[in-house]
C-alpha cells in the first residue's frame, strides 16, 4: 500500500531583525517544519487572512512592531484563529528556547542540534552587524 | 556538498511566501528580506550567498538596485536577478538577468537555473551515476 503523504507542519516566525528571524527560522526547517518569515504584526495577519499559508503555530518576537504590538496580535489570533499556537518570546535565549520546545513536538521528534546553539549564534551575528555599523 | 543559497528580497509577503516555499522546494536554500535594509545586514554577515534575487521598488532608503550593486561591490562574480514591473531591462544594470513583473514561478525557476545550476538535476546526476 502506497504511504500517505502528510503535509509538514506549518510555522510563521514573526521578528524584525532579519538576522534574528533568519537564524529561528532555519532551525526550525532543520527540524521539519514548513516555515514562513514575517518581519511585521502587519505581515502575520496578511498570511492568516489571505489564507495562502494553513499555519499550525506563530514564534513571534514580544516587541514586534507594526500596527498591532506582540501582545494585540496574540489576542488577535487567538479570537480569529483559535488553532493557531503562539509564542511569544522576550529575548533570543528565549526565543531559541521556544524553538528548541517546537522542535520537540514537530515532525521529526528530533532536535537537529540544541537551541542555546543557535542562541548563540545569533548573538555573534548580532554582534558581528553592530561592531560594522558602528 | 552545501545547497547553493539564495538571497530573496521582495517586500510583498505573499509573492515572498510563494516564490521562497517554490526555491526551497527543488532544493535551494533561501534566505528572506523583506526590504533592502534587511538584504545588506545579510550581505554584511557570515552566510554565504549564491545568488540575489531582487525586487526594485521596496519601503526605506535602499531600493533593489542599490542591494544589487553592493552586492557586486562585494562578490562581483556573483550573479544577480532583478524583478521589476517598473524597470526596462536597459535600465537593471547590474542585473545578470532580469524579470519583468508579472512573471511566473517556471520563469524565476529557469532564471535561476541558468545562473547557479539546477539543483533537482545535480541529485538526479548524481544518484545516476
Amino acid at each position: 500500500m502506497a504511504e500517505e503523504l502528510q503535509q509538514p507542519q506549518c510555522l510563521i516566525v514573526a521578528d524584525a531583525d532579519v538576522l534574528i528571524r533568519n537564524a529561528l527560522a532555519e532551525y526550525l526547517r532543520h527540524c521539519g517544519y514548513k516555515v514562513f518569515e514575517a518581519a511585521t504584526s502587519d505581515e502575520v495577519v496578511t498570511a492568516l487572512e489571505e489564507g495562502a499559508v494553513e499555519i499550525d503555530a506563530l514564534l513571534a518576537d514580544a516587541s514586534l512592531s507594526g500596527s498591532l504590538n506582540a501582545f494585540e496580535l496574540r489576542i488577535w489570533v487567538k479570537q480569529t484563529y483559535p488553532d493557531v499556537e503562539i509564542v511569544l518570546a522576550g529575548n533570543i535565549d528565549s526565543a531559541a528556547k521556544a524553538a528548541g520546545h517546537l522542535c520537540d513536538e514537530g515532525p521529526h521528534l528530533a532536535r537537529p542540534y540544541d537551541p542555546e546553539s543557535v542562541a548563540a549564534h545569533i548573538k555573534r551575528l548580532l554582534a558581528s552587524s553592530r561592531r560594522r555599523h558602528l | 556538498m552545501r545547497n547553493q543559497v539564495i538571497l530573496f528580497v521582495e517586500d510583498e509577503l505573499l509573492i515572498r511566501f510563494v516564490l521562497a516555499d517554490a526555491l526551497r522546494d527543488v532544493g535551494y536554500d533561501v534566505v528572506e528580506a523583506a526590504t533592502g535594509e534587511e538584504a545588506l545586514d545579510i550581505l554584511d554577515s557570515p552566510p554565504v550567498i549564491d545568488l540575489i534575487i531582487t525586487d526594485v521598488r521596496m519601503p526605506g532608503q535602499v531600493d533593489g538596485l542599490q542591494v544589487a550593486r553592493r552586492s557586486k561591490g562585494l562578490a562581483p562574480a556573483r550573479p544577480v536577478i532583478i524583478c521589476s514591473a517598473h524597470l526596462l531591462k536597459s535600465e537593471a544594470s547590474p542585473a545578470d538577468e532580469f524579470l519583468a513583473k508579472p512573471y511566473t514561478v517556471a520563469d524565476l525557476l529557469e532564471a535561476t537555473a541558468r545562473l547557479i545550476g539546477d539543483p533537482w538535476q545535480k541529485n538526479s546526476n548524481s544518484h545516476s551515476a
